[in-house]
């Protein structure tokens, strides 16, 4: 991507759909993106789209979040068309999706009773289709982070669809509890600047080392560390937590 | 001046007041009761809540048909809904109390908000002698109530997102209202339904009849495509002078926002009749007007007159502790109940005080996700002093650290809540408002 923004510098931030993607608190991973670009001094500003209205070219990430069936399909039909999410794939911006998002850029999902096939975006190489049984459940996974260096990820995970990879797709991160992709010991799934994940929580919040790392890839640089002693105090938490319930 | 009353409970009197069970049914239904009122009366003293939920699980095992032996020859008047159905419950057994005067004994109601099968069995069999039954009634209920009790009236309030973790998809709840409704067919109730809201307007379709009550609902966050088709759903915008909400319809079918029969606008309730009402009541919120006017709809078909109507409604201050003041200490606390994000944009404008203390838990009554959080807008906080407390309380404080609001994370509630001079207004979701409660004594 052309000119790397520097502090002082606009930086956009596209919320897709929030309308129809955006019921489990998925608003918030816009929040924390916004609120970690403020904080070092960078001049971010949302787009909120709503089916209707094109995705915008300029933005650095554009972020996706979980929904029902229907709004689901509505939200896949309308991308389709806008094209929007592959022009910016294509410009190195980030794709950051979670649950039914995620589904939504892969290869198809299935909605309903009738396990109705819905073609995705195919920006990730995974196919998705109905489990056993839902996975609902606070949930914890390790993520090697941009550095290498291992991550806990902690987040809530709540989706009937079972996601398996293709060989085109890397798995982004090693379930240590939870259900994940399809109870195959993965989680999300990673194909350049395009990351699909199901926790949500939102996981952006919990997860700061993974903020950072979404917007470094949209912004085509390394951020300075931020020091926010109530966001390590909920990561302390949330993983005792998880680890708690896990026993 | 609202006029008194004329004839008190003519419009209440029906047929056949007492259940006519046959004897063996009627002991077995007996001896379940009494074994339940036990397991409740033991609840209590273990400190456990008032043990109606428990006195009705009792009740059940020992007998199975307790619950439709219980609704049986009664005029039943259920309400439900997301956000509200405590308070508008309340509400309608007021307005019914009102009017029957000194036969007031002759109604049962699930006051604590025990509205699950086994609370409002409970609940019933405190009073087996009364003939009119105003129940609150849990979302996942409502079809069984239809089913069982045959109920006269169901009151729709609201539909929204809350607890998601257990109810994954809202249509699914709105569905089986719809096939409840269907299937009761010409016995089926008459429906007060907030026209609204899509998915209460497309569940009350298949009722035999149905009063449309335009409520001015502001949250349009959970309906953005037709329940019926799938489309986009447009939602005009409320005209800026006027306090009543907007219109809506769908892009691709013909559903949209009937006439009502009922309207709520600038806080005043206008009937069937053109009159307009001014409320008048003792809780706060433009929420609880629409809720009042759901009431009043259902008491009018009820046969109460809407002067003594509002007389009862005014009468209810604290449903359930809902905006009840308590004392903790030498605090002085409001109360208020917010159970999802619907429910919060409600709450969060009522709190004017410049200390608020909000209250978070993820027990399975509160939703164990808590992402909800961010889609509340606490920046509306800004500027005052937040005490964020429960066991959820630090993923309610990076919460607001991302929303420029100042706070204090104090988890335990006894401590959040000491030492304030100044009166402080308390939200919480449903746990920690039911820990409070028995706190404050409200
Ligand atoms: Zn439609």
């Amino acid at each position: 991507m052309s000119n790397i923004p520097a502090p002082g510098d606009r930086v956009e931030i596209v919320l897709v759909y929030q309308s129809l993607l955006g019921i489990y608190g998925d608003r918030g991973n816009a929040t924390v993106l916004m609120k970690r670009l403020a904080w070092r001094g960078y001049d971010p500003v949302l787009t909120v789209v709503e089916p209707g209205d094109p995705l915008p070219d300029t933005g650095r990430v554009y972020l996706l979040g979980g929904g029902e069936d229907a709004a689901q399909i509505s939200a896949v039909r309308a991308l389709a068309i806008d094209g929007g999410l592959h022009r910016a794939v294509d410009r190195g911006a980030a794709v950051f999706a979670v649950c039914a998002g995620y589904q939504i850029v892969g290869k198809s999902f299935t909605v309903g009773e009738r396990d109705e096939v819905i073609e995705g975006l195919g920006l990730l190489d995974v196919t998705t289709t109905r489990g056993p049984v839902r996975a609902v459940g606070e949930m914890l996974t390790r993520w090697k982070g941009a550095s290498g260096e291992q991550q806990w990820i902690s987040g809530f995970e709540n989706h009937g669809g079972y996601t398996r990879l293709g060989p085109d797709a890397v798995p982004f991160a090693e379930v240590e509890v939870g259900i994940g992709n399809c109870d195959d010991g993965t989680e999300g799934a990673v194909a350049g600047t395009v990351i699909g994940t199901y926790p949500h929580g939102p996981v952006l919040a919990r997860n700061p080392a993974l903020a950072d790392h979404v917007l470094e890839l949209g912004l085509g640089r390394t951020l300075e560390p931020l020091v926010r002693p109530e966001v390590d105090e909920l990561r302390r938490q949330r993983l005792a937590a998880v680890r708690r319930l896990a026993r | 001046m609202p006029s008194p009353p004329q004839s008190p409970h003519a419009g209440l009197a029906i047929d056949s007041p007492r259940s006519r069970l046959a004897p063996r049914a009627r002991a077995r239904l007996a001896a379940a009761t009494v074994a339940g009122r036990l397991a409740a009366t033991a609840s209590r003293i273990a400190g456990r809540g008032s043990g109606a939920s428990i006195k009705g699980r009792v009740m059940m095992t020992l007998d199975p048909a307790a619950l439709g032996k219980l609704l049986a020859n009664k005029r039943i008047a259920m309400v439900s809904g997301t956000n509200g159905k405590t308070t508008t419950t309340h509400f309608l057994a007021a307005a019914v109390r009102a009017s029957l005067g000194p036969e007031a004994k002759r109604m049962v109601h699930n006051a604590d908000g025990a509205n699950l099968h086994h609370g409002i069995a409970s609940a019933l069999s405190e009073n087996p002698g009364a003939d009119i039954a105003i129940l609150e009634t849990d979302e996942r209920v409502v079809a069984d109530v239809i089913r069982l009790g045959r109920p006269e009236l169901l009151v729709l309030l609201n539909f929204s997102r809350d607890q998601l973790d257990r109810h994954h998809e809202i249509k699914a709840l709105g569905r089986s209202w719809r096939n409840a409704l269907a299937d009761a067919g010409a016995d089926g109730p008459i429906v007060v339904a907030n026209a609204d809201e899509p998915l209460i307007v497309w569940a009350a379709q298949t009722a035999r009849e149905v009063v449309w009550v335009n409520t001015a609902t502001t949250w349009t966050q959970d309906s953005s495509l037709c329940p019926n088709c799938g489309s986009s759903l447009v939602h005009e915008q409320p005209r800026e002078t006027a306090g009543h909400g907007g219109r809506w319809y769908c892009t691709g079918c013909e559903l949209a926002q009937p006439a009502g029969d009922y309207e709520v606008r600038d806080g005043q309730i206008i009937d069937t009749e053109r009159r307009v009402w001014d409320p008048q009541l003792n809780v706060p919120g433009g929420f609880n007007v629409s809720n009042a006017a759901c009431a009043l709809a259902a008491a009018v078909l009820m046969g109460v007159d809407a002067d003594t109507a509002f007389a009862g409604m005014r009468t209810v201050s604290a449903p359930a502790g809902r905006f009840a003041t308590a004392r903790f200490g030498a605090t002085t606390a409001r109360l208020l109940l917010a159970k999802n994000p619907a429910g919060w944009a409600e709450a969060l404008p009522l709190a004017q005080t410049s200390t608020v203390v909000l209250a978070i838990d993820s027990a399975a009554a509160d939703g164990r996700d808590v992402s909800w959080l961010w889609d509340v807008e606490y920046e509306q906080l800004a500027g005052r002093t937040v005490i964020a407390t429960g066991p959820r309380a630090q993923d309610l404080a990076v919460r607001l650290s991302h929303a420029d609001v100042d706070y204090r994370c104090v988890p335990d509630l006894a401590a959040a809540l000491s030492g304030h001079s100044e009166p402080v207004d308390v939200i919480a979701t449903y746990t920690p408002f039911q820990r409070l409660r028995k706190m404050g004594g409200v």
